[in-house]
Formats: structure tokens, C-alpha cells, sequence
């Protein structure tokens, strides 16, 4: 089914090349152009895009995300406007005004107050709020960084701490509260913060990798060449060499930062964004975007480069109309203009984690990621002519076909790990199950396929994310401080404040109405509770994905935690690595209550095996090794399966009349015992009787004594059912059953016996129809032999 | 006369209680019969019944007969003498089982009775097969020159049996898998196994029938034990101390010279090719694990080995007997002879196959 599905996908690239795409934006964007607006600026802290005017700041909420979301507004004094962010509890807006002063407005009282630098020889490069418990905000200077509380009322700043380095440009995002500081001559030498609920933790010093282009002509590292990303709760730092035309990845770890590898690029602009996990990074100028999992140490891209695509829009071009009018939220929108409808065009900024920013048409995107289509290597596309394309195609062909053999696992693994999208993930699993069975591919391969989806399954059971499946858990926000809420951890952005300064910059300021709010901690509750197993909420060193086999999970009952709340924190020890894992908090942003693509044994029994018998009747072998595979696999977890599935091994044995094999399943209990499989035995043993004896003596291991006497009834040892009965104390319901059994016998003798049987056990059988009707009969058969 | 022209009513049942003392003269013949069932039946009748079985009683005092229809009208005959064991009844039973046990493993290896003389009605074909394998099979109970089949208690009563070895639900499981995989081996025709621990059966894909006659070929000749020992591992053989061994080996020399003997006397004809597959220690284990005999020649002169065939009984067909072993472990593959154009080419593909597949699980495996 997955292969139809890729390739069914008509979607049309915004270029008019008829690409499909996998990844893809879609219409209508939200619309935040004001007019005399003095820019855009992204509050990562919150998820709110601000846009200033002279007396008023407008903003709008970006998560959840919607093409709707009405601005709100906070009244300000006129000035400069360099960066603006709300505080972690919404109720302080600050605004740079200079590279030495920030102005904080109380929301409630409008009381306003500046703090400025002491020195002229510094300058204020950025701040940050943050909800680390010993101070609320952070100044990034040249000189270094500043930390500072709020006093309680609101009024004015105490400074905490000073931390001294030179810093050139900085680079901050709020989805890992990870702060990186450039300094040196090629800004490639780096010191770090993480500045999070637990505390402040200095990460070592480090260098990145730079190759030099000639012998004394050194690069110097932009802020907009270094991106820090969160992906499944690791955070790592992308950094573009130019030079080199790499993209070297390093992943933090509280005590060390190590260097991961390199990821070939095909722009020298790079932008990276994040998706449900799955890191993307477009290729400014070839107008591309390659999809990477980097949970797998594997550097392969998991799809091939495929453009950006705008889906939904009304006036693209008819082939995209089926594709558009599935994803059109309705028609009624304003057209874009040519300018605005470039994919990759100038004005885009690209905002952490999944936002994309036209600052000069004044429209924000989300970006989406499409799972049926384009995530599989096999499937390239050869009509894309562009050079660089060709370049990168042949480049991504190779990796392909070297990974062509661990295909179909690997992409059952890369979807098991969907959270944004659970719900098709799952179905994709379930349909590429049922397409690798049918297509009859080696029994090792679905063996290991089917092994990846037990394994997801028992680990979600054991982390409770499958049973948050199946019912969406109601926490109720309850007014819990902001500052430590898990709806604040979700956010994120980069902000990059240096020489090159762009028009978006990355503000905090409060949510705009006390109402909207508290909506929005709805919303972000309903995050965290979907997200509790990832969620170590204030531990430095959760991971959940960890690389050992050595999970272990333990419950954190932290004093900020809402007490309703269960979080789990699983840690994890690093395999070779003695350090701690620099944790991120991820929260993802849940769009449906799934929240895992784990397949439960009994769904894959109904969604795969029963369809796909149906469909590949006859040869039942080949389903045979499947299933057996299939019980090695639960087995190893623990997990009990239905038993549907051994009356289904039982008929596809039995199909083939391979009953000695039968025989061997039941009496090492491969076939576990239960009323269904027994059974089934029975039925199918009606060619063979030594599977009939199997099936019987199951009833009665299990003491299903009332079934098994109905069934020697049935076989006509009635006189044999009988003396069982009275053994085992069955309450036989029916005594007209036996009687009509011993009448078929003919024998007067045998009805006169169970007769007798039932006047003498069972109380008041005498004066029953039966015992009538049947002495009656008894008296006849009698005269008629005498006769 | 059968009993069958006896009868005349439509009681075939007859039942009568007679003392050989009585009646010894001439015309006191009636005097013998103490009782008679059915009493209306003519006494020429009554007296030629019990005629009979006086017959068959002189006849048969001290021996036991066994009469087996291998095939339709061809009969199987073993006399042995009376046991005075108190299981009598059951050796006679479970002599009886012995020689279905020859004639299935015959038909296993040459196919039936009927089809050797179809194919050569002289019946010179057949002798010589019955000859060599029977007396192969034969030579495992000989003590000197003399045949001494075991007492029931020994090992008579597992004749015509399976033992299977206990084994837990998990590595039931593994087995099972290992068997998916070792069946996987020949590709996409559709094999069948058996696999022994030591001697005791853990799986089989095979029917109840051709279980029964793979695995008393495998514990007379395949398994570990029959390899290293030379004997086959039937538990009377087992209990025998380290002197009754070196008695055997002289017991395999014995039976080549009874056998050549046989071939003299019997006219047995040298010239036919004939595959001696219960021939004693010609089994061997070779470097890659498979079992590798001499016993089967591509043509008579021939030095070159083959790989055995056997029929399957149930499916009717002809495989390949393939076996690799491993510690006390012993994988049985078969694979039908159709399924492969070049057959030795094949089978060490095959063979390749099992090497890389399932040498990881067997490791596995050998903790059940």
C-alpha cells in the first residue's frame, strides 16, 4: 500500500514542476502585516510573533498554530524597538530599546522601568528570560552575561550573578535553554550555558571545525551559520562550514560536547528547522529541503531532496487542485501575490522550531511534514533537473541503495517515533506490514520489521504513552505559576543578535489577555500530558531515547510538578560516554491524542495477519513462520496476545494437514491454551483425530468441564459425559441432551441408565417434562422388543 | 480350509474351549470339545475348527509367529522363541512393530516391495536389497552369530515410537523459528525438518508416519551417539559397559561375514549397486558439520558420494536427506529432488545456506 500511496500523491511543487513533496506549508498562512508596522519579532519563550508600531505592540499566539489567531495588543511608549519578549509568567513585557538599555512594562499596573548598562565600553547584545530558579532574566553583553531577578513587585531588576567573557554574537533558543557564546577571531570558539529549572550548568569550552579556504584567509563564523536544534530530547548544534560545504553536527552533553559528524550541504545558505523530530534542512539556494532522523547514528537522509511545497492554494495549478481541495480549509482567501508565493524567497526567516517567517510579506508559515509521501529512499525522483538537484540526487542515490536492504525496517522505526502524526504513522506501519507480508519478502526481514513494532509497543506500554492513547488525560492548568508550568518549556526559537542583525528578532512579552492565557495553558497542559514520558521536567539528565539497553525509568515527583501529574523521567546511561545528557525539554505540540504510533499484538493480528491471510490464501507456510516470528517477538517482551491468533495458526496448519507440527505447537505450549484455541482443535480435529484428543484434553486442563461434556454428547459417549459430570460436579442444564443421545443409541438399556442418572442427582427431575416424556419412550422401546 | 469356508452362518464369531487329552482315537474325536459357540453348527464343522487350531498349536509350541501384510500379498514372517517374561504380551506386540519399523525404513530408502519387482520382475533386483538392508538392520542385535532381539523392558517397547524431549514454551519457540529458518535454506520449495537433541525428537514439520521412520533411521545411524560410538543408541545398547563395546566391534566383523555368507547361499548378485544405508559406521561428521557417508555412489564402481534420497510416505515424494550437526543437536533437512536442476551444485548451495543462517541460532538453541 505505501508505494501506491508515494506515488499517487499529485501534489504540485509551487515551481509548476509536478514534484511530489514531503515536506510542505500549507494555505493560508497567518497574516500578521500591519501597517506601520516596525518589523517582526519572535518571542520563542512564549510562541508569540510581535509586530510594533509606534504606540502599541500587536501579537500573535503561534502555538497551536493557526492561519486565524487574532492579535492582541499592549500600549507602549514610542521608541526604538531591537528586540521585545514577554516574561516566562506573561506578566512583564521587555523591550530593547538600544544596545544599552531594556524597558520592562508591568502589564497590569503599566509601570515602567529601564535598566541600562553601567559601561560604556559594553553593549547589550540580547536578552532572554529564563525559569531557572535563581534568577528570571539574562542580559547578553560583549562583555559577557549578566543574570538578574525581578523583585516582587515588579519594579526593578537585582542583579545575581556576572559572568565575564568576550562574546562576539550569541545564539539562545528556549527549547533547550541552551546559550552559546562565540568568541575569538573566527567566533569559533564557543562557551555554553543551560540555564533551566534545575539550575545553571556551564558546558566545557569548544571549538568548532572550520576548514580554511586558502593559507591565511581564516573564515569567521556567522550566528546565522550555527543552529541549535532539540531532537528527541538531545540537543545538538548544526554548524555550516562553508568552506567545506558541511554541515558538522555536535551534541551537547552536560560535561562534554562531542562532535557527531558531518552532513553534506548543496547551498552555502542553510536553514534548519525541526519537525515532530525529524530535522529538516533546506538548501536556501537550491530550493530544497532534505529530511534527516538522527535518533539512528545513520547519516543517510531518510527521503529524497524535494522542494518546499505550498499546498492548499487556490490558485496553484489544476494537477495540485485534487491534492489542494483535500487540504484547502476553504477558498474564501485572499490570493497571494507573485512576490509572496516564492518558496525560499529573501524575506524568509526560519523560526525554531517549525516556523517559517515572511517578514516582507508580513506571513508566517508552519511547515508540515507528509509521511505517505516522499520518506522513502526507493522512490526517488528522477525528473528534477536542476544541476544541484542531479548533484545531490546522485550523492543521496548511493547512500540508497546501501541502506536499500534495511529499508522497510528502518522506516517502520523512523515512524514508530512519530508523535505529531501518530495516528498515520500508525496506519502507515500497519499497511507496509501487510504490503512486506504479501509481497512475501524474507521471513528474516518481516521478522525484524514486526520486531521493531513490538518493541516500540512494549516500550510504550511500559512509559504509558499508548494507554494516554486511549484516553486524552484532563489536567486543568489550576493557576499553576507560569515559570514552571511545562507549557513554557515548549517553546523555543533561536535568536541571534549580532552585526548582522535581522528584522525578526526573538521577544518575550506576556500573552495578551488574561483570558487567552489561560487558553493557552490548556492547550499546553493537554502538550505535557501527552508528552509525559519524555517530559523530565527538571532534570538535567532525562532522555528518553536512550542508546543502551539499560533504560531506567523512575518517576519524578518534582515540587513544581503539578501533583495531578505523573512525570517520568527516563535516564539513561550513555553507552561508552560516562557523561550526562544534557536534556532538552521537549514538549511537541499535539494536534490529535495520539501520541504514539505503537501497534498493540491484538491490532496487529486484526490489521495485518487476519486481512493478509484473507488475501494470500492458499500457502499458509510462509504465514506459519510469520506468526511464529511474530510469538518470538512478543514472547520476548512479555506481552500476552490474543488468542485469535493461535485459532488462525491452528487453521493455517491444519489447511496444510501438517497436524504432527500441530501437535508439537500444543504441547509446547506455543499455542497457549484458552477456550478458543481448544476449540478450534475440536474443529479442525474432525480430520484428524489425534488433534481432536489434543483439543479435548485442553478442555479439560482447563476445566471447562460443562463444554466437554457436551461434546462427548455430541461424539455419543453420553454414558461416558455422564460419569464426568458426576466426577467433576458439572450442573448439566440439559438432561434432554443425554436423553436423546442414549434414545438415538436404541438401546432401552442406555435411556433407562440416563434416566436414572438424572432422577437420582439432579433434584426434582422427576416431575420435569423430560422425565415424563422419556419414561414414556423408555416403556415403548421396551414393549416393542418384547414384541 | 480357511475358517472363512467354516462359516456358514452369518455369526462369523466362534468361540470353544477344547482339551488335546481327549478324543486322541478314531472316532472320539467329539469327545474333545468341552464347549462350542454358536452350539447349532455342525459338529464336521465344530470338529475341523478345532482341527485347525490343534494344527496351529503343534505347530507354533515354544516359537511365536508374527505375520505382517507389508504390502498386499506381501508377508512379512517372524518366529522367535517363547519368552517366559512376564511382559509376553507386549513383546509380541511390540515384535510385531518391528517389522513394520523394517519394512517402513526399506520403503523409506528403496521404495516398495511391489515396485523393486515391477521394475525387475526376475526379483533379482529386490533380493538383493532385502538382503543387504535387512541384514544391516539385523546385525544391531547380533551377538556372535547368533540374533538376540532385546527384551521388552529394554528397548522393545520404544519401537515404532517417537521420544520427545521437554522443552519450555520460549525455546519452543525458538525452535520453531530456527525451523522457518532452516527450512528457508532451499529457498522457495517446500522443505521439511526434523530436529534431535541427542536422541530425543524437539521438532518436526514432517507427517506422523515419516517422523516415526526419519527418526529411528537418525537414532539407529545419525545422532551423536551412533556416530561416536558406532552402535546405535537404542537404551539396551546404552546400558552396555565399556567390555560389551569392544564385543560389538567384533560383532560388525561377525556380521560382514554373515552377510557374505548370505550373499554366497542366497544368490544374492554382487554385480547390482546396492545402497547400504544401515550399514554400521559409515557415517561421518565433516568439517563444515555436515554428516557425510560413502554409502551412496553416483553409479556402481563409482567412488564418488551423493547426496541420499528417501520417499516420503505421506506426500509421496523423493528428498534430500541432508544433515548437520552441532554439539548434540542434529538438523534434518529435506528438500525435494525435483526442486533442484543440478543437484550436487545445489545441495552445497543449500548447505552454504544452513551454514550462514542457522549456525547464530544453533548457538542459541543448544541452551533448551
Amino acid at each position: 500500500m505505501f508505494p501506491k500511496a508515494s506515488s499517487s500523491q499529485s501534489s504540485t511543487g509551487f515551481s509548476g514542476s509536478g514534484a511530489l513533496s514531503h515536506v510542505y506549508i500549507r494555505y493560508p498562512p497567518l497574516r500578521c502585516a500591519i501597517p506601520e508596522a516596525r518589523g517582526l519579532f519572535y518571542d520563542d519563550g512564549n510562541k508569540l510573533l510581535f509586530s510594533p508600531t509606534s504606540d502599541q505592540v500587536i501579537s500573535w499566539k503561534t502555538s497551536p498554530f493557526s492561519p486565524l489567531a487574532t492579535p492582541a495588543s499592549d500600549s507602549v511608549c514610542e521608541g526604538p524597538v531591537l528586540s521585545i519578549r514577554y516574561s516566562i509568567d506573561a506578566k512583564v513585557l521587555a523591550i530593547q530599546r538600544s544596545n544599552y538599555e531594556i524597558q520592562f512594562w508591568n502589564r497590569e499596573t503599566g509601570y515602567t522601568f529601564s535598566q541600562k548598562c553601567k559601561s560604556d565600553s559594553e553593549s547589550i547584545l540580547g536578552f532572554f528570560w529564563t525559569d531557572c530558579p535563581t534568577c528570571d532574566i539574562v542580559f547578553v553583553k560583549t562583555s559577557g552575561l549578566d543574570l538578574f531577578f525581578l523583585d516582587s513587585e515588579l519594579k526593578s531588576l537585582h542583579l545575581v550573578e556576572t559572568k565575564r567573557f568576550n562574546v562576539s554574537w550569541y545564539v539562545y533558543t528556549h527549547e533547550s535553554r541552551l546559550v552559546l557564546l562565540a568568541s575569538g577571531m573566527q567566533c569559533k570558539s564557543f562557551t555554553g550555558y543551560q540555564l533551566s529549572a534545575s539550575g545553571i550548568i556551564r558546558l566545557p569550552r569548544f571549538e568548532m571545525a572550520m576548514a580554511k579556504s586558502e593559507a591565511n584567509n581564516k573564515p569567521v563564523l556567522a550566528a546565522e551559520d550555527v543552529h541549535v536544534v532539540t531532537v528527541y530530547g538531545r540537543i545538538y548544534c548544526l554548524q555550516v562550514d562553508k568552506v567545506a560545504m558541511l554541515l558538522n553536527s555536535y551534541r551537547f552533553y552536560r560535561d562534554a560536547v562531542v562532535q557527531q559528524g558531518s552532513l553534506p550541504i548543496f547551498s552555502s545558505k542553510i536553514a534548519v528547522s525541526v519537525v515532530d523530530n525529524v530535522l529538516l534542512v533546506h538548501q536556501v539556494d537550491a530550493k530544497v529541503v532534505i529530511l534527516y532522523d538522527i535518533f539512528s547514528d545513520s547519516r543517510a537522509p531518510i527521503s529524497a531532496p524535494l522542494p518546499l511545497l505550498l499546498r492548499g492554494f487556490p490558485r496553484s495549478i489544476t494537477a495540485s487542485s485534487q491534492s489542494s481541495s483535500r487540504n484547502a480549509e476553504g477558498s474564501e482567501a485572499i490570493d497571494l501575490s507573485d512576490t509572496e508565493a516564492i518558496i525560499y524567497g529573501d524575506g524568509w526567516t526560519f523560526l525554531v522550531p517549525d516556523l517559517i517567517c515572511d517578514a516582507a510579506n508580513g506571513l508566517l508559515w508552519k511547515i508540515h511534514l507528509d509521511l505517505e509521501a516522499g520518506i522513502f529512499p526507493d522512490y526517488f525522483l528522477v525528473f528534477m533537473m536542476t544541476p544541484v538537484i542531479l548533484e545531490v540526487n546522485a550523492y543521496l542515490s548511493l547512500q540508497a541503495i546501501s541502506a536499500s536492504s534495511s529499508e522497510v525496517p528502518s522506516v517502520l522505526e523512523f515512524l514508530q517515533r512519530r508523535k505529531l502524526e501518530a495516528h498515520k504513522a500508525k496506519q502507515l506501519c500497519l499497511a507496509m506490514s501487510r504490503t512486506i507480508i504479501l509481497e512475501r519478502r524474507p521471513v528474516s526481514m518481516v521478522a525484524w520489521a514486526i520486531d521493531i513494532l513490538v518493541t516500540s509497543y512494549s516500550y510504550s506500554i511500559k512509559t504509558g504513552s499508548y494507554l494516554k492513547e486511549m484516553k486524552a488525560e484532563k489536567r486543568s492548568p489550576s493557576g499553576v505559576p507560569q515559570v514552571n508550568s511545562p507549557s513554557t518549556i515548549a517553546d523555543d526559537s533561536a535568536s541571534r543578535v549580532d552585526a548582522y542583525g535581522k528584522s525578526v528578532k526573538h521577544e518575550s512579552a506576556s500573552g495578551v489577555h488574561n483570558e487567552s492565557m489561560n487558553k493557552f495553558s490548556t492547550f499546553s497542559g493537554s502538550d505535557s500530558g501527552d508528552n509525559v514520558t519524555i517530559e523530565p521536567l527538571k532534570t538535567s539528565s532525562g532522555d528518553l531515547y536512550s542508546l543502551g539497553g539499560n533504560v531506567e525509568s523512575k518517576i519524578l515527583m518534582g515540587a513544581e510538578v503539578p501533583s495531578d501529574t505523573v512525570q517520568s523521567g527516563l535516564q539513561s546511561q550513555l553507552l561508552g560516554l560516562g557523561n550526562n545528557l544534557l536534556n532538552s525539554n521537549v514538549t511537541n505540540h499535539q494536534e490529535s491524542q495520539f501520541t504514539s504510533a505503537a501497534v498493540s499484538p491484538d491490532e496487529i493480528y486484526s490489521f495485518v495477519f487476519a486481512p493478509v491471510e484473507e488475501e494470500m490464501a492458499g500457502d499458509s507456510s510462509y504465514m506459519v513462520s510469520i506468526i511464529i516470528e511474530f510469538l518470538r517477538s512478543v514472547n520476548s517482551e512479555k506481552i500476552k496476545v490474543h488468542p485469535n491468533l493461535y485459532v488462525l495458526t491452528i487453521q493455517l496448519l491444519a489447511r496444510n494437514e501438517r497436524y504432527a507440527e500441530l501437535g508439537l505447537f500444543v504441547i509446547n505450549k506455543i499455542l497457549e491454551p484458552s477456550k478458543e484455541v481448544a476449540l478450534q482443535l475440536l474443529e479442525s480435529g474432525r480430520q484428524n483425530i489425534q488433534t481432536r484428543k489434543l483439543g479435548l484434553a485442553m478442555l479439560r486442563q482447563l476445566s471447562l468441564h460443562h463444554d466437554y461434556v457436551v461434546l462427548l454428547v455430541q461424539d455419543g459417549y453420553y454414558l461416558e459425559a455422564l460419569r464426568y459430570a458426576r466426577k467433576n460436579k458439572v450442573n448439566l442444564v440439559r438432561p434432554s441432551l443425554f436423553l436423546e443421545a442414549a434414545y438415538a443409541s436404541n438401546d432401552p438399556q442406555h435411556v433407562a441408565a440416563v434416566l436414572r442418572f438424572f432422577s437420582d442427582f439432579i433434584p426434582g427431575f422427576k416431575s420435569t417434562s423430560d422425565h415424563n416424556s422419556y419414561c414414556r419412550i423408555l416403556t415403548e422401546m421396551n414393549s416393542s422388543i418384547a414384541a | 480350509m480357511g475358517l472363512s469356508s467354516v462359516t456358514t452362518g452369518s455369526d462369523a464369531t466362534k468361540f470353544c474351549i477344547f482339551d488335546l487329552r481327549r478324543g486322541q482315537h478314531e472316532g472320539e474325536e467329539l469327545d474333545k470339545i468341552l464347549f462350542f459357540y454358536p452350539a447349532d453348527l455342525p459338529f464336521s464343522t465344530q470338529l475341523s475348527v478345532i482341527g485347525l487350531s490343534e494344527g496351529l498349536i503343534t505347530f507354533t509350541r515354544g516359537i511365536l509367529m508374527f505375520f505382517y501384510e507389508a504390502e498386499p500379498d506381501v508377508w512379512m514372517v517372524m518366529i522367535v522363541e517363547k519368552s517366559k517374561e512376564s511382559e509376553a504380551i507386549w513383546r509380541i506386540d511390540a515384535l510385531r512393530r518391528v517389522l513394520k519399523e523394517v519394512h517402513s525404513l526399506f520403503m523409506m530408502f528403496h521404495g516398495s516391495i511391489r515396485a523393486l519387482l515391477d521394475k525387475e520382475p526376475s526379483g533379482g533386483l529386490l533380493r538383493s536389497h532385502l538382503y543387504t538392508f535387512i541384514m544391516d538392520y539385523l546385525s544391531d542385535f547380533l551377538v556372535g552369530k547368533k540374533l538376540q532381539l532385546p527384551n521388552f523392558r529394554d528397548s522393545l517397547k520404544e519401537r515404532g515410537t517417537v521420544q520427545m524431549l521437554t522443552i519450555g514454551r520460549e525455546a519452543a519457540i525458538e525452535v520453531q523459528s530456527l525451523v522457518r529458518v532452516l527450512e528457508s535454506c532451499a529457498g522457495n520449495t517446500s522443505c521439511y525438518s526434523l530436529i534431535l537433541f541427542q536422541d530425543l525428537l524437539v521438532s518436526t514439520t514432517l507427517s506422523a508416519e515419516d517422523t516415526i521412520n526419519l527418526f529411528t533411521y537418525a537414532v539407529l545411524r545419525l545422532s551423536p551417539r551412533a556416530l561416536s560410538s558406532g552402535l546405535s543408541s537404542w537404551s539396551y545398547l546404552r546400558k552396555g559397559n565399556v567390555s560389551s563395546h569392544a564385543a560389538t566391534g567384533s560383532v560388525s566383523a561377525n556380521s560382514g561375514a554373515v552377510l557374505d555368507q548370505f550373499y554366497r547361499s542366497s544368490g544374492g548378485d554382487p554385480s547390482y549397486h546396492i545402497a547400504r544405508p544401515l550399514q554400521q559406521d559409515k557415517w561421518t561428521k565433516g568439517k563444515d558439520g555436515f554428516l557425510v557417508s560413502d554409502i551412496w555412489k553416483a553409479e556402481a564402481g563409482s567412488s564418488a558420494a551423493i547426496t541420499p534420497t528417501i520417499w516420503l510416505q505421506k506426500t509421496e515424494e523423493r528428498v534430500f536427506l541432508c544433515t548437520f550437526q552441532h554439539r548434540n543437536l542434529t538438523l534434518i533437512l529435506l528438500f525435494p529432488v525435483i526442486s533442484l536442476l543440478n543437484e550436487e551444485q545445489g545441495i552445497s548451495l543449500v548447505k552454504q545456506q544452513v551454514l550462514e543462517n542457522v549456525s547464530l541460532s544453533v548457538l542459541v538453541i543448544k541452551y533448551v
